[in-house]
């Protein structure tokens, strides 16, 4: 296919490396230096979407982040599928493949359009609020119409094969935008030898100086940048990211900034490199160099493909030798307009006219305008334009002075492209991310950033001041401002002199935003405001009159600034619209702020290589390659991974927990145990400490010896249990839960610091320090006796809750004589880097006991037959040792007190029928509550049926032959022997006993032997 | 010293549990928290040019030191028996095969030669009195050697600290966050960084250099 609407010569391309692309499955052609809307504006192609709500046909209006017409799909395989992916900032590369999003079955076709004109009319403004939000049970049905409707495209049904990244950085200056404000003021900047990072969107810096007349130092623009450039890339302390968009700008000048590495190479990134990257940035100060954004006229029909901004009018023809149609009808409010007009004329196409809406222009360039022989016509405005899938001619009207109806006699020109000027609105969103509020300026009728408490600076244009020669000036001055401020600086003050530019004369502008229409707004064609969320002046009038007062408001009833644009091109002339129509002024009806991020930014790029295997981190035993090679199936323990069991060939998972359950009630079995939390509590006051974390006594503990203690919270609820062992006079270990031992590290710091800091003690976490086995079951003393010779380990010597040092397997090693199971139970522990030599020894020893490895699960059954908690699974922060029938455990006669006490002293903790763990035993020996599951007194009683509380804990005993459960009953202490129901969601009732929560050896003779 | 604490000294009863936790006989197999790598078989099979070098310096000895500066016997004992001073705040100091690390106000890790992990506590109990705490966490966690040019650009992916010279001398320790873990990193020359982490996590430290390092070639070393 031809580029019919390429120049034979110019622009910024590398006409000796043509490519090829796919729209819509249409293969066209290109050059390297294209974007694809340029691409698609040289090839022709008029529509790129249909509206949101009217189902529009909609054309290329910008040449930037702004465009809100080409939001386009991108990705030749379902894998690479990206969208949100704006044409104007996408860059063309050898087989491209891109898609519209919306216009269902094509584009140029759509099916929706006889939809959308019923729609139109059904979806009056409002329809966000109105039509969507009742019945909410609906909204998933809503989402996919206005999704597939409004083409906000779709993400990848596949892995991305690409890699994203995060990479952080710290730099004295940040500079936004490679504009020639952002060019100086990096360069002042880095000259003073300060660390600098200057990022800008676009492929190239330069900014508008890649399409620019004008000249610096009497040489092309183009010319100074490349000089910029060329200094800044030999600077060491300047970083230059070019394709990188700062899309957030945050607290404490912090700043984001999504750099696309690849996705102009090709679509997929090259083997091993980073598609895209995210840079995280602190900044010393951050200087605002963002420009300005051309603000389009609001007339009727303005969304015609074919009409465009003016700015980007001369962007396609002089960066891209492109001309966007054939004829011409300009529309301005201002000098700079003309531009478009002269840059189209001297590609060769005709302008039909330019439309002035002021009634005497006097800048030089309506004299250059006459010059050229082009017709000018003053004090009037293109109020309507005609066509559907292409603008075919345009109504002209002269216009009073303030811009608010047609004073004249219509007339018609034929042309298929209008080009608005209605003057430029700084680029303020960044300023907006830290709660800055725009300032109005009436001098420029225009928003700048407002008063910030981040170390920000502007220059340029988003500074409202646009000429070039206030952009490089400001840039120099606001570039040296930074790094002096920053601590660089001094030493080149006043040295880099501001470029020679020549200034044209330039005539008043004339304030204009919403043309006249010969009819009423509500009666006139469309004029659109947002292109994306199809919000019409007509409907921001319809949001006034409905009472929405607030530009808050009237921006979420009519939805203006919704779109993945963030209303870049519409905000402006909305709020004027708004304010116009409230009868205000726009600074005193406001604007609306802007959010991270400036332009969508993919998933890929906000995940990084937080993803996959890389998720979260996955913390291993010294023994997991053991588990590994046995087959075991793991468990998710805080970030652990713990053998849940073992299962043996054909076996199920029931089969290896009666398996494992009965090795270690008949013979051995062994736990990898090392997870447990390991905190070495040294100190003079280590004794008095525990006594005060921990509700029972502590003062008697002998060295040598080990106790369980209950730690609670200051309102008296359970939060952590285990055992701690006292290892010297002022030396103890503490265990914690897996997944509690941060939390109680960092409890204990807490009191140590803020409550207690003359307390002499240190904690320390040795949770990694030490590999711990549990060798439990009736043999477990033979089989460890033939692994150690300087441990006694009769019951007499080494008596349960005692702990002894020696050597297991020739390793040193602490065993303490503790037990879960309620078996005859040792404790191993050694160090890490021993802990899979002697795991290894204890099985070459253990085969003729059978010692059978078990995880988790069973770990589970054997301490539930025992009764024992689990803090975290039996206790849920609502629940006190007393509750749990664990009084034993508490000693109220501590001469300091302990966290808790008080708690548990409250009103509502002695009441009568708390909650209270109980056992339960099922009428039916074989079945097994689920857990979760809530007692009632009488499972026919009508709903509301009172709950008397849910089950925590529930097995099937293979060692008992029946299941076995734990949970709370209202008052359960006192109700031995009761039967209450557990309704089950398939309508069965579940019947059970009130018991001891003790199922097996309630003694305690298994594990004294 | 005071009287309580030479009571304290002689009372049959233990203040504080010492305990050599390394076999007498080299029978028994150590294990690093990375054996599971076989980093040393990476190393003869991989790359020599990768922009980032990596070792894992194994089975060494650590002892987490917590006690005041205001403890004399602390302080002089510390360089009485390491013939070095205690580094101050982010500093950290070297002599002979030991190095010590400022962790936080009241903490130093020193990492010796593994053996004499337990000899050095012992030492150092013997000269320091009143308050402090000596922990030996030698099976507890690592200690990696990133170096080369790009080893930075693997750091920068991996902490929001910064990095830069001015601010991160060598010799600088500090602990921070790595990833989703969090490190005790020391800068040990112009293109040279230490990270101590700990063993659990050791694997994940791993996977992760592994994946920050591929742009530029990961070279692991003996």
């Amino acid at each position: 296919m031809t580029q019919t609407n390429r120049l034979p010569s110019g622009g910024r391309l590398d006409r000796n490396r043509p490519v090829t692309f796919k729209y819509n499955g249409t293969t066209y052609s290109g050059f390297e230096g294209d974007t694809l809307a340029s691409a698609l504006l040289a090839n022709g192609v008029d529509v790129v979407a249909r509206s949101f709500k009217y189902s529009r046909p909609r054309g290329i209006v910008a040449a930037g982040a702004d465009e809100p017409n080409a939001v386009l799909q991108l990705g030749a395989t379902e894998a690479t599928q990206v969208p949100n992916v704006r044409a104007t900032q996408q860059e063309l590369f050898d087989g491209l493949v891109a898609a519209s999003t919306n216009g269902w079955p094509s584009t140029d076709n759509d099916l929706m359009s006889y939809i959308g004109k019923v729609g139109g009319r059904m979806m009056p403004p409002g329809f966000y609020y109105k039509t969507f939000m009742y019945p909410q049970s609906l909204w998933d049905t809503y989402e996919k119409f206005i999704r597939k409707a409004a083409g906000i495209g779709r993400s990848p049904t596949e892995n991305d094969p690409d890699i994203y990244d995060h990479m952080n950085h710290h730099a004295d200056v940040v500079v936004v935008g490679g504009g020639p404000a952002g060019l100086s003021a990096a360069l002042a900047a880095g000259r003073a030898g300060a660390q600098v990072i200057l990022a800008d969107e676009q492929a190239e810096f330069g900014g508008m100086l890649l399409h620019s007349n004008e000249l610096i130092n009497d040489a092309p623009a183009t010319e100074w940048v490349a000089a910029v450039v060329a200094e800044l890339q030999t600077m060491d302390n300047v970083m230059l990211l070019p394709r990188s968009t700062v899309n957030g700008y945050h607290d404490h000048n912090f700043v984001t900034i999504h750099e696309r590495r690849t996705d102009h190479l090709a679509d997929l990134a090259p083997r091993g490199q980073v598609r895209q990257r995210m840079h995280r940035i602190r900044a010393g100060w951050v200087v605002l160099a963002t420009g300005a954004i051309e603000r389009p006229l609001v007339y009727a029909n303005n969304d015609v493909p074919g009409c465009m901004l003016a700015s980007a009018v001369s962007t396609y023809i002089k960066r891209y030798a492109v001309v966007p149609g054939n004829e011409l009808v300009l529309m301005t409010t201002n000098d700079q307009g003309y531009t478009a007009a002269f840059d189209w004329q001297d590609a060769g196409r005709k302008v039909v006219a330019i439309v002035d809406t002021r009634a005497e222009p006097t800048g030089a360039c309506v004299a250059q305008a006459q010059q050229r022989g082009l017709k000018v016509i003053k004090g009037s405005a293109v109020i309507e334009v005609k066509g559907s899938k292409r603008v075919s001619g345009v109504l002209v009207a002269s216009i009073d002075a303030a811009g608010d109806r047609v004073t004249g006699n219509v007339q018609q020109l034929a042309c298929d492209t209008v080009a608005s000027a209605g003057g430029w609105s700084p680029a303020v969103h960044l300023a907006c991310h830290t709660g800055s509020r725009p300032e109005w300026r009436e001098d420029i009728q225009a928003f700048v950033p407002g008063k910030t408490v981040q170390r920000q600076l502007t220059a340029g244009a988003v500074h409202g001041s646009y000429t070039l020669r206030a952009c490089l000036e400001e840039g120099i001055q606001q570039g040296m401002l930074a790094a002096t401020n920053a601590g660089f600086g001094e030493q080149i003050a006043g040295q880099i002199p501001v470029p020679t530019v020549t200034e044209t004369a330039a005539g008043p502008v004339m304030t204009l935003f919403h043309v006249p229409h010969t009819k009423p707004t509500s009666r006139a064609p469309k004029q659109f405001v947002d292109y994306q969320t199809d919000v019409t002046a007509a409907g921001i009038e319809v949001a006034t009159r409905e009472g929405y007062e607030s530009i808050e408001h009237v921006k979420r009833y009519t939805a203006m600034g919704f779109g993945t644009d963030q209303g870049k091109l519409g905000n402006i002339n909305g709020m004027a619209i708004a304010a116009k129509s409230l009868n205000k002024t726009i600074p005193e009806t406001g604007t609306t702020i802007f959010r991270p991020n400036y332009t969508p930014i993919t998933f890929g790029a906000i995940a990084g290589r937080h993803c996959k295997e890389l998720y979260d981190p996955k913390r291993y035993t010294a023994m997991h390659r053991w588990h590994l090679a046995q087959g075991a199936k793991f468990e998710d323990v805080g970030q652990w991974k713990r053998p849940w069991y073992f299962p043996k060939p054909g076996e199920s998972m029931q089969d290896s927990l009666n398996r494992e359950c009965q090795a270690v009630r008949t013979s051995a079995g062994i736990l990898d145990a090392s997870t447990l939390g390991k905190i070495d509590i040294q100190g003079r006051d280590a004794r008095e400490f525990l006594g005060r974390v921990y509700s029972n006594a502590w003062a008697k503990l002998a060295v040598g010896k080990c106790r369980y203690g209950l730690m609670c919270g200051e309102d008296g609820m359970v939060f952590d249990d285990g055992v701690t062992a006292c290892l010297a006079e002022n030396h103890f270990i503490m265990t914690t839960t897996t997944g509690g031992a941060a939390g109680v590290l960092e409890w204990l710091e807490l009191y140590h610091q803020t409550e207690w800091p003359e307390l002499e003690v240190y904690f320390n976490t040795v949770t990694d320090q030490w590999a711990t086995m549990t060798i439990s079951g009736p043999n477990s003393r033979k089989l460890l006796a033939e692994l150690t010779d300087d441990i006694d380990l009769s019951g007499d010597s080494f008596k349960f809750m005692d702990w002894k040092e020696g050597t297991v397997a020739g390793v040193p090693a602490r065993v303490f004589r503790i037990s879960f199971t309620g078996e005859l139970s040792f404790e191993v522990n050694v160090q890490a880097n021993y802990g899979m030599y002697v795991w290894e020894r204890v099985f070459e020893v253990g085969a003729k006991y059978n010692l059978t490895p078990y995880g988790t699960e069973t770990m589970h059954i054997l301490r539930a037959e025992k009764g024992f908690i689990i803090a975290g699974q039996d206790t849920d922060g609502s629940v006190t040792p007393i509750d749990l029938g664990m009084s034993w455990c508490v000693a109220n006669n501590k001469p300091f007190s302990y966290i808790g006490k008080r708690g548990m002293a409250r009103e509502d903790c002695l009441k009568e029928n708390r909650k209270q763990l109980v056992g339960l035993k099922t009428r039916d020996p074989e079945v097994v509550i689920p857990e979760g599951a809530h007692a009632v007194e009488n499972p026919n009683q009508a709903a509301p049926v009172p709950m008397l509380g849910h089950v925590t804990s529930s097995y099937y005993s293979a060692c008992l032959g029946h299941s076995i459960a734990m949970g709370f009953i209202r008052g359960g202490h006192d109700r031995m022997g009761e039967t209450v129901y557990y309704p089950q969601p398939d309508g069965s009732v579940i019947e059970a006993e009130i018991c001891s929560p003790i199922f097996l050896d309630p003694k305690g003779e298994r594990q004294n032997v | 010293m005071s009287e309580q604490m030479l009571a304290e000294q002689q009372t049959l009863i233990p203040v504080y549990a010492l305990m050599d936790q390394l076999p007498e006989t080299e029978g028994p197999r150590p294990e690093s928290p990375l054996c599971h790598a076989d980093l040393a078989s990476l190393a003869e099979q991989g790359s020599r040019e990768g922009g980032v070098r990596l070792q894992e310096q194994a089975l060494l000895g650590h002892l987490v030191l917590r006690g005041s500066l205001q403890n004399e016997s602390f302080v002089q004992g510390f360089a009485q028996v390491m013939g070095m001073a205690l580094p101050g705040a982010l500093e950290s100091a070297a002599a002979g095969d030991a190095s010590v690390r400022w962790i936080s106000p009241d903490e130093w890790l020193l990492i010796v030669p593994g053996k004499q992990a337990f000899s050095l506590e012992k030492q150092l109990r013997e000269v320091m009195a009143g308050h402090f705490s000596i922990a030996n966490v030698s099976g507890g966690q690592t200690v990696l050697v990133l170096a080369g040019q790009d080893a930075v650009n693997v750091l920068k992916k991996s902490t929001g600290y910064d990095l830069r010279d001015r601010n991160f001398p060598v010799g600088k320790v500090v602990t921070t966050t790595f990833a989703k873990t969090q490190a005790v990193i020391r800068r040990t020359g112009q293109q040279e960084w230490e990270l101590v982490v700990r063993r659990s996590f050791a694997d994940y430290v791993w996977l992760w250099l592994q994946d920050a390092s591929a742009e530029y070639g990961l070279t692991v070393t003996a």
